[in-house]
């Protein structure tokens, strides 16, 4: 992409997501979010999260072939089951880094 | 207004957010060292921190310039990330009367899952200062997260590819997915996300774009089948 293309386009991110956050702000809370959007707003997150996780714990690309990367997929899963009990975000980079080091150290 | 109330809470505000201080800092700096890495000028890199100011939408961003998406599907990806703000934003309104158009614009520029999370605790303890103390956490996120992208993005080089230090976004992102499942509809959406992304190969790198819509659908069908396992919204 050209430079230019490149400012352009964070420009536009960054005005649409201060409209976003401002919406109802803005509004002084006059405003009510109807039922069909909250679901909508509400189940987005978790599959959105998920989607950028899921490909970085592959061995290769995604598509029909993916396969896992050993060492990824238990430090992925040891930070989740980390996220689960303590609710710490540094607590799980803490501990899912170091399994992926560990399991990379003995060369796994 | 700068009231000695106001002032008192903004402090409080800024107070609260020392204990997330680490976990920001590190995912600041691997949003600087990423969009950097992928070839942003510094210019660039920084404009992402501190326009869009969004972690995940931030890392969105990045992979999609890197994979060589469309301008349209980065900002259209990008946005649907931060969606949630909007509901945020809601929630927030109802606790803003009595403030100036000032307050509420720099509230909506400063507004963070992190910033929001805690405030909401706040008013869930019956407090009053909500406004101000929000823009105490919400301004003091800003800039740990702004000198953590500029440390990212000049130092982030530095670090040898063999620390994976990419993985801390993956890592970053569990951590915040794991609390959302509290039910069988939401851990239905991540489920199917996750799946889509990985298997669902789409032109012009509209994976998330799919992942985001069908992950949605799958979650709002199975809570019409399962009724029980809805959540307060």
């Amino acid at each position: 992409m050209a430079e230019i293309a490149i400012w352009g386009v964070i420009a536009a991110l960054g005005l649409a997501t201060f409209a976003t956050r401002l919406s109802f702000l803005a509004l002084l809370g006059e405003g009510e979010l109807p039922l069909w959007l909250r679901r909508i707003l509400h189940y987005v997150p978790p599959a959105i999260l998920a989607a950028i996780i899921a490909p970085q714990v592959l061995a290769g690309a995604p598509g029909l072939a993916a396969t896992l990367d050993g060492p990824r997929t238990l430090a992925a899963l040891a930070g989740f089951a980390v996220a689960l009990l303590t609710r710490s975000t540094f607590a799980t980079i803490a501990v899912g880094m170091a399994v992926l080091w560990g399991l990379t150290l003995v060369q796994w | 207004m700068l009231t000695p109330d106001n002032r008192q809470a903004l402090l409080a505000g800024a107070r609260a957010c020392i204990p997330l201080a680490p976990g920001v800092l590190l995912f600041g700096m691997v949003c600087g060292a990423a969009a950097a890495g992928v070839g942003l000028t510094p210019g660039q890199s920084f404009a992402l921190s501190w326009l869009v100011f969004a972690g995940s939408s931030q890392i969105v961003a990045t992979q999609l310039f890197a994979a060589g998406a469309p301008g349209w599907v980065v900002v259209l990806t990008g946005w649907v990330v931060n969606l949630r703000f909007m509901m945020y934003s809601a929630t927030l309104a109802q606790h803003f009367r009595g403030t100036t158009r000032l307050e509420r614009w720099l509230a909506g520029y400063l507004l963070t899952d992190q910033a929001f999370a805690v405030t909401l605790a706040r008013v869930l303890d019956g407090r009053k200062d909500i406004p101000w103390f929000f823009l105490g956490i919400a301004a003091t996120l800003w800039v740990f997260w702004q000198v953590a992208s500029l440390a990212g993005i000049f130092l982030g080089a530095l670090v040898p590819a063999s620390w994976s230090i990419d993985f801390v976004v993956a890592l970053t992102f569990i951590g915040v997915l794991a609390p959302l499942l509290r039910d069988r509809a939401m851990a239905a959406a991540a489920v199917s996300g996750g799946l889509t992304s990985v298997y669902l190969v789409l032109p012009l790198k509209l994976n998330l774009m799919a992942a985001a819509l069908i992950g949605a659908a799958v979650g709002i069908a199975l809570e019409k089948l399962w009724p029980k396992s809805r959540s307060g919204a």
